[in-house]
């Protein structure tokens, strides 16, 4: 049996990528023609004419018909659908591989560290400043409460913020 | 076949697919457009713009799962069918021979003496 070069793949990569082939189906589909092509090498067809009898079929009109009734066909289900966020719609049909489903998806979480992070921040520079300005430290007083809760805040939000990370190194790894 | 054909065959895409499966394992979908193809004679063909739909419909419904493979440098992608899907194969299958037993049954022209039975 005939087999395509990785060039004569790339050329039906892009004849595929050129009409708008869902990014869901493209490898699946590129395979599928290059099995194509192969088969019609091996009956005796130079790689030129199979190319041309092969794309005449999956031409850009087949390409966007498939397209359309694969978007209808796999829509989410009412129940789905109650389910989904809005991200998952939004991202329905889209690259969420690229990296924007994923930071919009933890967008909420990274705001609540950063601010957790920050007023933390605050509160112990406020109660630094305070023993500099003076006043006899003990963590029995008002500053000294302020200093431990600061400290709290950002152990708990540089905590949050390694396990995020964890999260996402783990699921990249996938 | 005729155009027309096509339209009874969208109704039993489904069925043939499981039913492929159910057969043959682990496939992949130029094999099943193939198998289709050789089991016919060339009766029936089905495109790829038919196919794939349907085959990503069965692995979102929970019927189908899937494995990646790279073969020749590229990704082939293999379905094979869950436990569920072995169940739904089997009820589908059934469910269609049924089908076609009812429509020969409609297709016959009446016998003339039968009535009065």
């Amino acid at each position: 049996m005939e087999k395509l070069n990785p060039q004569q793949v790339a050329i039906l990569y892009r004849h595929l990528d050129q009409n708008g082939t869902d990014d869901a189906l493209i490898e699946e589909l590129l395979d599928h023609l290059a099995c194509e092509v192969e088969h019609f090498m091996w009956i005796g067809l130079s790689f030129e004419t199979a190319l041309e009898k092969v794309l005449l079929e999956a031409n850009a009109k087949a390409v966007r018909h498939l397209r359309e009734i694969y978007q209808i066909e796999l829509t989410m289900t009412a129940d789905q659908l109650r389910e989904a966020s809005l991200d998952d719609i939004v991202f329905e049909f889209r690259n969420k591989a690229y990296g924007a489903y994923d930071l919009r998806q933890e967008y909420r979480k990274s705001l609540r560290t950063a601010l957790v992070l920050s007023l933390g921040l605050a509160m112990m520079l406020v109660a630094l400043l305070s023993v500099f300005s003076g006043q006899k430290w003990s963590y029995m007083s008002v500053w000294g409460a302020i200093w431990t809760l600061g400290l709290v805040a950002v152990t708990y939000s540089g905590a949050t913020w390694f396990q995020q990370r964890m999260q996402h190194k783990y699921r990249m790894a996938e | 076949m005729e155009p027309s054909g096509n339209e009874f065959l969208r109704g039993t895409l489904k069925t043939i697919v499981l039913k492929l499966l159910t057969e043959q394992g682990r496939m992949y979908g130029y094999e099943i457009t193939q198998s289709v193809k050789e089991r016919t004679q060339g009766e029936v063909v089905l495109t790829f713009g038919a196919l794939y739909p349907v085959l990503h419909k069965l692995q979102q419904e929970g019927l189908l799962i899937t494995e990646s493979v790279e073969v020749d440098g590229r990704l082939r992608k293999y379905y094979t069918l869950t436990p569920r899907g072995n169940e739904t194969a089997l009820q589908k299958v059934s469910d269609f021979e049924r089908f076609v037993e009812v429509m020969k049954h409609l297709l016959q022209p009446v016998p003339a003496l039968s009535i009065g039975q």
